[in-house]
């Protein structure tokens, strides 16, 4: 390329950023804080400690939890002008090592509403290998019929009639009529909101109450389904109850 | 005040300029340069029905590990299994001569290996297509307790440890971090790039050869009786149906088990014929060991009663026996020796970082 005709490219290069920059300097920023999102697990009103407490379900059943994961995805706060999260995948892990929180930029202001999915969106069960959160390391992937195990509970209890009494449910299905990703919607108490203001930032703590798996919109009975490990009618009946699951426990 | 603001302005100006230029140097693979490889679409083939590429760019250096990955040993859990095992060259990557094949520990899989070519044009994977995309897929054989056996956690553990890798998933990926995504997307670059497209029939299809009549006659009638399922050029049409089989000795009832619907009891993929010389046994077990038998399957094998059967399939098909003979001759047809000779596509040779080996040369120039 000759150095003159690069010289003019420049120059009209030079032009259009000298043009954006005066546009920012007018436009207002927008004044930002954080908002840490974290996700609690209960059972009978008490924190759910793997492989040590027993719970009591709606049906008298007893309990232990060994293992207890699920998806959280593409949380929003419906007019906050949120920061686009660069992974907006989260596994929520209740074994106590996990962390189980994540921080979205928002912009100030009192918010009192909430949306996510229980799950994986259904273009990300199909795309591929992938990583962070959706690392099949994780092991909530189904090889032999791809798709994320959305929600993997494991236990046992005397009620289950299965091998050594065990619970194995892995609740998962992306499409189609067994599809269980489940859009959550929650909103603050009044006088509870939100409030995000510039550089500071906000905990908002979600609870999900395993007490609504067993029976919400369908009545699940350990000694009835104990194992549940494929996508189907059984699965997307115990996902008939996501949606009680989750409530707002705190803003602070 | 506005000098500062001058001076802060023409700083970011320059910086953008910089940036500017480099962006048009970018070739979207970051600092490190690997090999880029095009994937050529054989004249007169339909594109792929996605793009597996738009996500994983193609290159030498991907392919090579790929192909290492796939050869090796080390990803079952006792060495001794590697995806090759199961998926011979020589066969077109099916397993020669086995209705099923070995895994680990003396285990047996419960379906045929399927040869595995044109893979970029297949929209699920498996005979049930319950793997819905090729990065995955992986995952299936090398977790299954009948096949390696082996965790991803172990796998990934091992090749960290194996002095060869991290520099071949530098070269591949730009840093040497191996990742279950990286392993994956890698083997998807040489299964996606396993491409037949050299058989006498393609010759004959570019004017290069000619059929005898035998084979002729057999292609004509190929085309009236078969070529409703197994779909020119890929003699597949990448739908499941009942072609007919009777219910094995593992009840496979094959998509049934993915989609829960029993009206898709039965079903299978259409498998791809090309090389079909080469893969028997046949079907999704792998219980007919002949071409012959096969066309008399479906000549008079068909069981009729299954409510699932392919509805041309219900009279079964009438052929006479010297179309049953020439319908064979054609199928022969289909097989690609370069394909199943292609160094390319074997075992892979000691690696020098940085140095292809010599006779390779990039997809793009052969094909
Ligand atoms: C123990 C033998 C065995 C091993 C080892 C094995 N496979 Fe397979 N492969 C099979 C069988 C059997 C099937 C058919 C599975 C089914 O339909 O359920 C298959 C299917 C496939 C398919 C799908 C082809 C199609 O037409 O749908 C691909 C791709 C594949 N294998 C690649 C691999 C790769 C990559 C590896 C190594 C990571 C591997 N295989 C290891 C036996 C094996
Ligand atoms: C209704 C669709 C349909 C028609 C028509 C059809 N096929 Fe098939 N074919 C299939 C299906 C499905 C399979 C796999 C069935 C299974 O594994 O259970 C198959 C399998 C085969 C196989 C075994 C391939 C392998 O790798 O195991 C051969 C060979 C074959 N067909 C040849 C033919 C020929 C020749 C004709 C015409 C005479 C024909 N097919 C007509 C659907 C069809």
């Amino acid at each position: 390329m000759n150095k003159f005709l690069l010289h003019k490219k420049m120059y009209g290069l030079f032009a259009m950023i000298l043009f954006c920059m005066c546009s920012f300097s007018f436009a207002q920023p927008v004044k930002r804080g954080t908002l840490k999102v974290t996700f609690v697990q209960t059972a009978n009103g008490k924190d759910i400690v793997l492989r040590d407490s027993v719970y009591t379900n709606p049906f008298g059943e007893t309990y232990s939890v060994n293992k207890l994961k699920y998806y959280v995805s593409n949380f929003s706060v419906p007019g906050s002008a949120q920061v686009t999260e660069n992974d907006p995948y989260h596994l929520v892990n209740a074994s106590e090592e996990s962390i189980n929180s994540f921080e979205i930029q928002l912009a100030a202001g009192t918010y009192q509403n909430i949306e996510f999915l229980l799950g994986v969106d259904s273009a990300r069960n199909c795309s591929g290998a992938q990583s962070g959160a959706l690392d099949p390391m994780n092991d909530m992937f189904w090889t032999w019929n791809s798709g994320y195990v959305m929600f993997k509970m494991e236990g046992s209890s005397p009620a289950s009639n299965a091998d050594l009494q065990r619970i194995e449910h892995h609740i998962g299905g992306y499409k189609g009529p067994y599809n269980v990703i489940t859009p959550i919607k929650l909103s603050t108490a009044a006088g509870h909101e939100i409030k995000i203001s510039e550089g500071n930032s906000t905990e908002l703590i979600i609870e999900m109450n395993l007490d609504h798996y067993w029976n919400n919109a369908a009545a699940i009975k350990i000694s009835e389904s104990p194992l549940c490990t494929t996508m189907g009618a059984l699965s997307k009946k115990i996902a008939s109850n996501f949606s009680g699951l989750f409530s707002i426990k705190e803003v602070k | 005040m506005l000098k500062i603001k001058f001076i802060i302005a023409l700083v970011t100006l320059i910086a953008a300029a910089l940036l500017f230029i480099s962006a048009v140097n970018n070739d979207g693979y970051g600092p490190y340069k690997p090999t880029p490889l095009a994937f050529k679409i054989p004249d007169g083939w339909p594109k792929p029905p996605t793009n597996i590429w738009a996500k994983n760019k193609l290159t030498e250096e991907g392919f090579q590990l790929g192909k290492k990955l796939f050869y090796d040993g080390n990803l079952s859990k006792d060495g001794q299994v590697s995806c090759a095992s199961c998926h011979q060259q020589f066969a077109a990557f099916a397993t020669y001569d086995h209705d099923l094949s070995h895994g680990v520990n003396n285990t047996l899989s419960t379906r045929n290996a399927p040869a595995l070519l044109n893979l970029a044009w297949m929209t699920n994977m498996h005979w049930d297509g319950g793997v819905n995309h090729i990065e995955v897929q992986p995952l299936n054989p090398l977790t299954a307790e009948n096949e390696m056996g082996e965790t991803l956690d172990s796998i990934l553990y091992k090749l960290k440890k194996d002095p060869s890798y991290p520099p071949m998933f530098k070269a591949a990926f730009g840093d040497p971090a191996i990742t279950s995504q990286r392993m994956l997307k890698a083997i998807a670059q040489y299964t996606g790039t396993l491409i037949s497209c050299n058989s006498k029939y393609d010759k004959v299809m570019r004017g290069e050869a000619t059929f005898n009549p035998y084979e002729q006659n057999g292609y004509n009638v190929f085309k009236q009786k078969c070529t409703g399922c197994h779909k020119e050029p890929l003699f597949t049409d990448n739908s499941y149906r009942n072609n007919g089989m009777p219910l094995n000795r593992f009840n496979d009832i094959g998509r049934q088990k993915i989609t829960g619907d029993p009206k898709d009891s039965l079903k299978f993929k259409v498998p791809t014929l090309r090389n079909v010389q080469l893969s028997f046994p046949y079907m999704h077990d792998g219980h007919i060991f002949s071409l012959y038998q096969v066309v008399e399957h479906y000549r008079t094998g068909i069981v009729t009663e299954q409510p699932t059967l392919d509805s041309s399939l219900k009279e079964r098909i009438t052929l006479s026996k010297k179309e049953k003979n020439d319908i064979v001759y054609f199928l022969y047809t289909l097989t690609d020796s370069s394909f199943i000779r292609d160094p390319r596509f074997g075992p892979p040779m000691y690696y020098v970082p940085g140095k292809l080996p010599d006779h390779v040369e990039p997809v793009r120039d052969r094909q």
